[in-house]
């Protein structure tokens, strides 16, 4: 049995050592070490506690920078309240915070921790939050450092990070201890990335996200190696600089979304002052990967000394801390090219032969150590080998709940197992995930509910209400087409009513709706429980049955 | 803030745009980058190393979620060659 070790436990064992983070701004690196941010972490728990805070208590933190967000989440960690992640506002501005204001109330957080920058627009908004007693600017809570007197257990929990979005009940998922050290054990494990005395974590990956968060920023933390952590934007403005740190610090180990390898593709031009040759683990995941993302980005970095057998594609969820299965270390990512109308008509894995539309997948491979899969068909029945149906995980990882979702915890976690919403098939013991069970919008790795972008358009003047449904049309090796259907009750010009529409939706989630299709009254069906039929109204958009579309 | 932009900065504005979208289309001062446009905010970003590159200047990322318009995006790159022929 592998130890458990608490996050506050992990942070003194690292505090020993000489490792710690880097955190890059420009062209400006700051080393701290583990034992600084402990210090700082225990200056932070004391803050809280002083302000007031008690055991269980929930504190979001909305804190965009990464250390300040670190050592936020290891204080409250320590102070024994609930950490919770959430997306942080872009700016201050009232629109922006709409969104993270709704789950704030949802959740009963009792406090909020930010910059002085945005508390002054949290403080506006606290009479929609009955709950929030305190809001917290982290410029403040530099106390000094001294021992706590309790320490939190293994089944107490140990984060909460909240899912881009849902809104009218947001998704919190809810991880122990012991659910983040199973999982970060096995995952450093020899059946994993088998991390070792010389590896060096580089990472530009949001720590609201649970790969950035876990994978990289807890996971170095936990086996306490150095960890280089960029900012996600000067990632995405400048991919390059993601392979500079990994050339400059001799990185070992980075994982990111498929889209990330397309960039550094499509947008590094210079490759020839880049040196990739300790790149042993380039883990990918958090998103379909594409066979051809990775073969590009192997052929244009080679001359690097970036080696395809570093690829490691993998698959997990937050639900299931981060990892779930891992394929073998130094091999090259193993695809099959299948037939796509099996895949969806038949519901099963057949290799293309001649004609027909084809489809490549790549193995995420096999369970971690102690932890379990299956392919369960629509009755929950265990399918076999090359069968289509939906992913189910159990073991020590399986989150505690969704925080005070009672329900819908129980409808994803049935008998242990937890039901992912993932589509795949196993192939002797190696998992291929081909789709998706749940409505998940999935955009350059990040995560949306149609759910709230349904219930942003709603309000809307010009919206028949309750007619609205959003979805995500899949195009392979691609983000998804954001599509809304909407029906329009006439008071609003539909050249207009979509224009708006595409504003909301930008000013609250940052994202394009490609398409908005304005349909007739009566289109946009209802379940007998009075939800909208979003997969019924989503397959008539693909049929071309809908028209009207701005 | 704002001021009258030179022409050339505007055309190299847009011509940036018209380069970095994937997709056809014809902006304007007023058009909004994301609702109008479609960038994403990857290409947002993307956008921001463009005008760096062909203007040698360099754009606070902490001003790129309030730059919504092209007009804000003309007006703050000429604020920013001003600043440097300054310097």
């Amino acid at each position: 049995m592998p130890i458990v070790r608490t996050l506050p436990e992990a942070l003194a064992d690292a505090a020993r050592t000489d490792a710690g983070y880097c955190f890059v701004s420009g062209n400006v690196e700051r080393w701290r070490a583990y034992a600084d941010i402990r210090s700082a972490a225990l200056g932070v728990a004391r803050a809280l506690t002083a302000a007031g805070l008690r055991r269980g208590d929930l504190v979001a933190i909305l804190l965009a920078d990464a250390e300040p967000f670190l050592t936020t989440l290891l204080g409250a960690s320590i102070a024994g309240t609930t950490p919770a992640s959430m997306y942080p506002p872009a700016t201050g501005d009232a629109r922006d915070l709409q969104l993270t204001v709704a789950i704030l109330a949802a959740s009963q957080a009792r406090a909020v921790v930010t910059t002085r920058a945005c508390a002054p627009a949290f403080e506006a908004f606290r009479d929609r939050c009955p709950s929030l007693d305190l809001v917290l600017c982290r410029e403040d809570l530099d106390a000094p450092a001294s021992e706590p007197l309790a320490m939190p257990a293994p089944g107490d929990v140990a984060f909460v990070q909240f899912t881009s979005g849902s809104t009218s009940s947001p998704k919190g998922v809810t991880l122990t201890h012991a659910n983040l050290s199973a999982n970060i054990e096995a995952f450093r494990g020899p059946s994993g990335v088998a991390s070792g005395p010389d590896d060096v974590a580089v990472s530009w990956l949001p720590l609201n996200h649970d790969m950035g968060l876990v994978g990289m920023a807890l996971g170095a933390l936990y086996v306490a190696r150095p960890c280089v952590l960029l900012q996600p934007q000067a990632f995405v403005k400048r991919p390059a600089e993601w392979l500079h740190a990994i050339s400059r610090h001799r990185g070992t180990i980075s994982f990111a979304p498929n889209f990330a390898y397309d960039l550094c593709v499509r947008r590094v031009k210079d490759v020839s002052d880049l040196d990739l040759s300790s790149w042993r683990v380039a883990g990918c995941g958090a998103e379909p990967i594409h066979p051809p993302t990775l073969a590009a980005f192997a052929e244009k970095f080679a001359p690097a000394g970036f080696r395809d057998t570093s690829f490691l594609p993998c698959y997990g969820l937050a639900e299931h801390v981060l990892a779930a299965t891992f394929p073998p270390r130094g091999r090259r990512p193993r695809t099959e090219t299948l037939s796509a109308d099996d895949l969806t008509g038949r519901r099963l894995a057949v290799p293309h032969r001649g004609d027909g539309p084809s489809v490549s997948l790549v193995s995420c491979g096999s369970a971690l150590p102690g932890h379990e899969i299956r392919i369960v068909g629509d009755n929950g029945q265990p399918l076999g080998d090359r069968c289509v149906g939906e992913i189910v995980l159990a073991g020590p990882s399986v989150m505690l709940s969704y925080y005070k979702q009672a329900a819908l915890t129980a409808e994803t976690v049935r008998g242990g197992w937890l039901y992912t919403g993932d589509l795949g098939y196993l192939s002797g013991g190696e998992l291929f995930v081909c789709g998706r069970a749940k409505d998940l919008i999935i955009v350059h790795g990040r995560k949306y509910h149609p759910q709230d972008l349904e219930w942003a358009v709603d309000g809307l003047a010009g919206v028949r209400r309750g007619r609205v449904v959003a979805f995500g049309s899949v195009e392979h090796g691609r983000a998804d087409r954001v599509v809304i259907v909407v029906e329009p009750n006439g008071t609003v010009a539909p050249g207009l009513l979509a224009d708006t529409i595409r504003r909301r939706i930008s000013d609250l989630f940052a994202l394009y709706v490609d398409e908005v299709a304005l349909v007739p009254s009566g289109t946009v069906g209802r379940t007998t429980s009075g939800k909208v039929q979003r997969s019924a109204t989503k397959a008539r958009y693909e049929r071309g049955e809908l028209g009207g579309t701005a | 803030m704002v001021q009258p932009a030179s022409p050339p900065i505007e055309e190299g504005v847009i011509d940036v745009l018209k380069n970095v979208s994937r997709r056809p289309i014809a902006p304007t001062l007023a058009s909004d980058l994301v609702a109008d446009l479609g960038f994403d905010s990857l290409q947002v970003l993307e956008v921001v190393a463009e005008l760096e590159d062909r203007f040698d200047i360099s754009i606070p990322l902490n001003d790129v979620p309030t730059t919504r318009t092209v007009g804000q995006v003309v007006a703050q790159v000429a604020a920013l060659v001003a600043q440097r022929s300054n310097n």
